[in-house]
């Protein structure tokens, strides 16, 4: 809200300077976001504050209310204007009748009627504040309709009488399908959630936002009546949201005006078009309330609480000062219990605790001292944090940088057309580049992938560990995924030699590191009978733990990898975190002891077809079962002269140790023989001197 | 190597050629000019039936009596040929080390081959930091789900229906009920339901808000929330905390401010700042986070005692917290990923 600093002198006295305020304001819950020097006629420079009223606080949206709060903070009279209205001849009663059908939505409607009034434009000093106060001045009566309720807080309404039949003014809500054209030309289609205000016919505005075409203040208007009520702050916000329309007055009755000021900002109106020699009111005014006397509300304060919450030793006649200041006055109840009893603007204190919070900043927080809450309790990450960084760790180590990407996601060159129907749109997005939540990683390291090329050989190896969305039964469900986006060399080519660009295997390898490092077991890459679109169907895998799919990895599919401006194969893995947690070992690595016996390594080179799958040479071995064979490894696969182009020779290297004796070649013979004819039968590998 | 004389007992013909190989040896020994011709000095002159060896075989031509004196004769000039190629073998093995060191200097000044940096996002780097500072002061983190609902997002806060609060928080909804959260405090309402106190939770994650993107707004970013409820919590525990919590941040010479600002889940709520030396070398007061005691709506739904019980929150942005650490002054860069930006935080 702008607060010209000269218009808030009128209402107490600023000694100090703009900057000294705005600090005293900010310190004491009006944050002056900034001081603007607006150049005036009268003065050259008068400086605009420019304050952010917090929500809770409607009762600042207004000079008289910004100067209620620099007087509490700096403890100087406060002068608010107020003038007994003189009135000119005839009856009010005769002159328009107001009927509140819904006293709950508009707990008080006051009116007064002005005769005679000549249009025209409102004084320069009028227009230039309104101005200084971001307000666009328009005729005398709009005007200070505006001037009052920027002085005061409480928005007003004039109506053309022309335009009420019958002067007859009801408070009601809207009927279906009731149409008003309002101010702003719009015609807005009414619904029975809107409060309204209507003549005898038809609705003449939407109240507290807008007024009527038909009943407003124009040229040919003489006669006048002038609206100042309370309405339900959720009844306006409503249909603010309803017609999509927010307008001074609306922001001000969402955040409740208080309700006591009616009159008053009545009677100031009067005021001002008295002064610039307009016709006093029709005598008497109109007022219906709902109460018409409400009580004064009260909260029962405990001094001693108020220093507890604090932290700060308080005695309960600061207590009873800091609360003065603010409007608020201490009855005695019993020993230390008080009654406190509220101003009318203060709708915002409810509790105790809004109390405490008044006495803290009067008395100023800068008074609190620091203190370490007592006690100690064992504290740290979650389990599923700590989980995501034994994840994060081996995918860094192995080179990879780390990258956070957007959740809320546009269509991507990048998605699967198969997961369509489980994306999760959002509902209420206006654009079309966060229009649904992700359901996979790969998509986002493809796009940095698609403009990191262009000027970075490193960085290609890369990282994210997020959140992703779809739909299961009908309902979006949210997961973790790990994925990862490799493409060249782990590290930038230097000055002695090229690296070899990465393939699927070493993928594979980084895989394999991270669930070993993991402790998971049991890890299977099968080639999937659907690998998905992002994927080169002949190099693609799906990963199982026990059976249970946890993930997919492949190469980036070739009309994928145009889109590229890299020419490297690119590799990418995404794996459920989920999944992966279910398969973590449970309870501690148990140690193994050293062996005390040295081991025997020797090689075999079988040749087999070369279409036959490695995983068919691995259960051959397994079906071996020796307690003498440690380990095996492939050491290399060739391929080429002299062997026929249908047939590999991998060699497989054996470790073989015995935990309680130093193995004799016998013994290593006999379970290597057990290996070779176990590759025949299950593999039809030949050996060296064998035929085929 | 001097040849050391040695007593002959007879001055024979052969003790004159002992006398004489050897001297010869040792000039050839001398001579040698590398291990290998050390090596061929060794072979002929004490090899199996060579020189002196060779010369061992004429015994049987000296009368009985003079053969012990020829034999020990023999073995004194082979230990002495033995101990001065031993001496020289070291020193030409010594030479030629030398030679090779020399040989295999390299240039240090070359670039070292680079290793593959792994390296985390700025972002997950810093809430590490902080989980770890707020761990140490016995916080335990917990984890919410980002699509959050609306229930704990607003109502479980004290949100009230139709509140002009909310419209700080414009959402994105993704059902009638449930939303991308706006705020990590989401989880407080979760964990009162499952927990009595005393309790000192922490949580760190992505929130959303329906916001236009430029350099110091956007509709994803990420935050730290942490609340507590225990016995006799003013306040000045809420500024304790904070103090210990910015200093560990930010340094030992920080100070933490309040001052009065409304969030519906608290009462008194502050926004509270951090003194910050500029440049310049001026101090100025920066905005981090709002904060304030559980708001007593919020305990008592919870069937929480607020005459026996009270508690604190605070909240704070991580991008915030790197920004200022490091300056940097776009928040767009963070979720950018570019190489060239996060190859800057190690």
């Amino acid at each position: 809200m702008r607060v010209p600093l000269d218009w808030l002198k009128q209402y107490t006295e600023i000694s100090c300077t703009a900057e000294e305020l705005a600090e005293r304001l900010t310190m004491g819950g009006l944050e002056v976001e900034g001081i603007e020097l607006e150049r005036t006629e009268e003065r050259p420079l008068t400086p605009v504050l420019d304050v952010y009223i917090t929500p809770n606080r409607g009762d600042c949206l207004s000079m008289a209310g910004v100067a209620r709060e620099a007087a509490a903070l700096m403890q100087t009279a406060l002068h608010l204007p107020s003038a007994p209205v003189s009135e000119a001849g005839g009856e009010i009663e005769a002159a328009a009748s107001v009927q509140v059908d819904v006293p709950h939505l508009c707990p008080r409607y006051a009116a007064r009627v002005l005769r005679g009034i000549r249009l025209g434009p409102s004084p320069p000093w009028m227009q230039q504040r309104l101005l200084s106060a971001g307000q666009r001045p328009i005729n005398n009566v709009v005007d200070v309709t505006n001037y009052v309720m920027l002085e005061l807080g409480q928005p007003l309404h004039a109506f053309d009488m022309k335009g009420i039949a019958q002067s007859r003014i009801v408070v009601r809500t809207a009927r279906i399908g009731e149409r008003i054209t309002t101010l702003d030309g719009a015609e807005r289609t009414l619904t029975p959630e809107i409060l309204v205000i209507a003549d005898a016919e038809k609705p003449i505005a939407v109240a507290g936002l807008m007024g009527g075409a038909d009943s407003e203040v124009a040229d040919d208007t003489t006669d006048i009546l002038l609206e100042s009520a309370h309405f339900n702050p959720q009844t306006v916000r409503r249909a603010c949201k309803l017609l999509n329309l927010r307008t001074e007055a609306s922001y001000r009755f969402e955040r409740t005006v208080d309700e006591a000021g009616v009159l008053a900002a009545l009677e100031r109106a009067c005021e001002l078009l008295q002064e610039m020699g307009q016709p006093a009111p029709v005598a008497g005014h109109i007022d219906v309330r709902a109460v018409p006397d409400p009580p004064i509300r009260r909260i029962t304060l405990r001094p001693s609480r108020v220093a507890a919450l604090l932290g700060i030793p308080l005695e309960k006649d600061t207590v009873a000062e800091c609360l003065q200041r603010v409007g608020v006055k201490l009855e005695a109840e019993t020993g230390n219990v008080f009654t406190a009893l509220l101003p009318t603007w203060r709708t915002d204190l409810q509790y105790e605790e809004d109390l405490v919070e008044e006495v803290g900043r009067i008395y100023g927080y800068e008074n609190i001292p620091e203190v370490l809450p007592a006690g100690s309790q064992t504290g740290g990450d979650s389990d599923w944090g700590r989980f995501l960084a034994k994840v994060r760790q081996p995918l860094a180590a192995a080179g990879m940088q780390e990258v956070v990407t957007h959740s809320l996601t546009g269509p991507t060159p990048w998605d699967d057309p198969a997961d369509a129907e489980v994306v999760v749109p959002v509902r209420n997005s206006l654009s079309g580049e966060v229009s649904r939540l992700r359901r996979s990683l790969l998509p986002g390291l493809l796009q940095i992938a698609s403009y990191s090329g262009t000027f970075s050989r490193d960085a290609r190896w890369m990282f994210e560990i997020g959140q992703v969305w779809q739909m299961l039964q009908g309902e979006p469900a949210e997961f973790t995924a790990a994925a990862g986006l490799i493409a060249g060399s782990i590290a930038p080519p230097d000055w002695r030699r090229e690296q070899p660009s990465a393939d699927f295997a070493q993928m594979r390898g980084v895989i394999e590191r991270l669930l070993d490092s993991l402790g998971i077991e049991d890890v299977e890459f099968a080639r999937p009978s659907a690998p998905g679109a992002l994927f080169h169907p002949g190099r693609a895998a799906c990963v199982f733990l026990k059976g249970e799919l946890a993930g997919v990895a492949g190469e980036l599919h070739p009309q994928h990898a145009q889109k590229l401006p890299w020419r490297e194969r690119v590799l990418l893995f995404e794996l459920s975190m989920q999944v992966l947690h279910r398969h973590l070992p449970t309870g501690e690595k148990r140690f193994v002891p050293l062996p005390r016996f040295p081991a025997v390594v020797r090689d075999l080179a079988p040749r087999i077809s070369a279409q036959m799958p490695w995983e068919a040479v691995e259960t051959a071995l397994k079906s071996v079962h020796e307690e003498i064979l440690e380990e095996w490894k492939l050491t290399d696969l060739y391929k080429g002269a002299p062997l026929p182009e249908d047939v590999c020779s991998p060699t497989i290297s054996f470790t073989f140790r015995s935990k309680h004796h130093t193995l004799t070649d016998a013994e290593v013979n006999a379970t290597l023989e057990q290996l070779q004819n176990q590759l025949r039968q299950q593999c039809g590998a030949r050996f060296a001197g064998e035929e085929g | 190597m001097q040849a050391e004389p040695f007593l002959c007992q007879e001055n024979s013909l052969l003790n004159n050629q002992i006398t004489h190989l050897l001297e010869q040896a040792l000039a050839a020994v001398q001579n040698a000019e590398n291990t290998e011709e050390l090596h061929a000095v060794e072979v002929a002159c004490l090899g199996r039936n060579k020189g002196l060896n060779e010369l061992r075989r004429e015994v049987g031509a000296l009368p009985k009596e003079e053969r012990p004196a020829f034999g020990q004769n023999i073995n004194e000039a082979v230990q002495i040929l033995t101990a001065a190629l031993k001496a020289k073998q070291t020193e030409l093995a010594q030479k030629e080390l030398n030679a090779a060191l020399t040989r295999e200097q390299i240039d240090v000044t070359l670039p070292g081959i680079p290793m593959p940096a792994g390296r985390l996002h700025p972002l997950t780097a810093t809430a590490c930091q902080i989980k770890q500072i707020l761990g140490g002061m016995g916080y335990e983190f917990v984890d919410g789900p980002e699509l959050e609902e609306y229930r704990y997002n607003f109502e479980a806060l004290n949100y009230p229906p139709d509140h002009p609060a909310m419209d700080e928080q414009n959402s994105f909804f993704v059902t009638d009920t449930r939303l991308l959260r706006t705020q990590t405090t989401a989880l407080q309402g979760r964990i009162m339901e499952q927990r009595k106190p005393p309790f000192r939770i922490a949580t760190t994650g992505r929130c959303f808000r329906y916001e236009a993107v430029d350099a110091t707004h956007h509709h994803t970013f990420h935050q730290i929330d942490v609340f507590m409820v225990e016995e006799n919590i003013s306040m000045a525990h809420l500024k304790g905390t904070l103090g210990v919590f910015a200093r560990e941040l930010f340094g030992q010479d920080t100070r933490v401010r309040f001052r009065p600002d409304f969030f519906p889940f608290v009462e008194p709520g502050v926004d509270y700042s951090i003194s910050w030396t500029m440049p310049d070398g001026r101090v100025r007061w920066l905005e981090i986070g709002g904060a304030g005691l559980i708001h007593p709506n919020i305990l008592r739904s919870y069937g929480i005692s607020t005459e026996r019980y009270s508690g604190f929150a605070f909240g704070l942005g991580v991008e915030r917290i790197h920004m200022l650490r490091t300056g940097v002054s776009d928040l767009r860069l963070y979720l950018d990923n570019h190489p060239r930006f996060l190859e800057q935080f190690a």
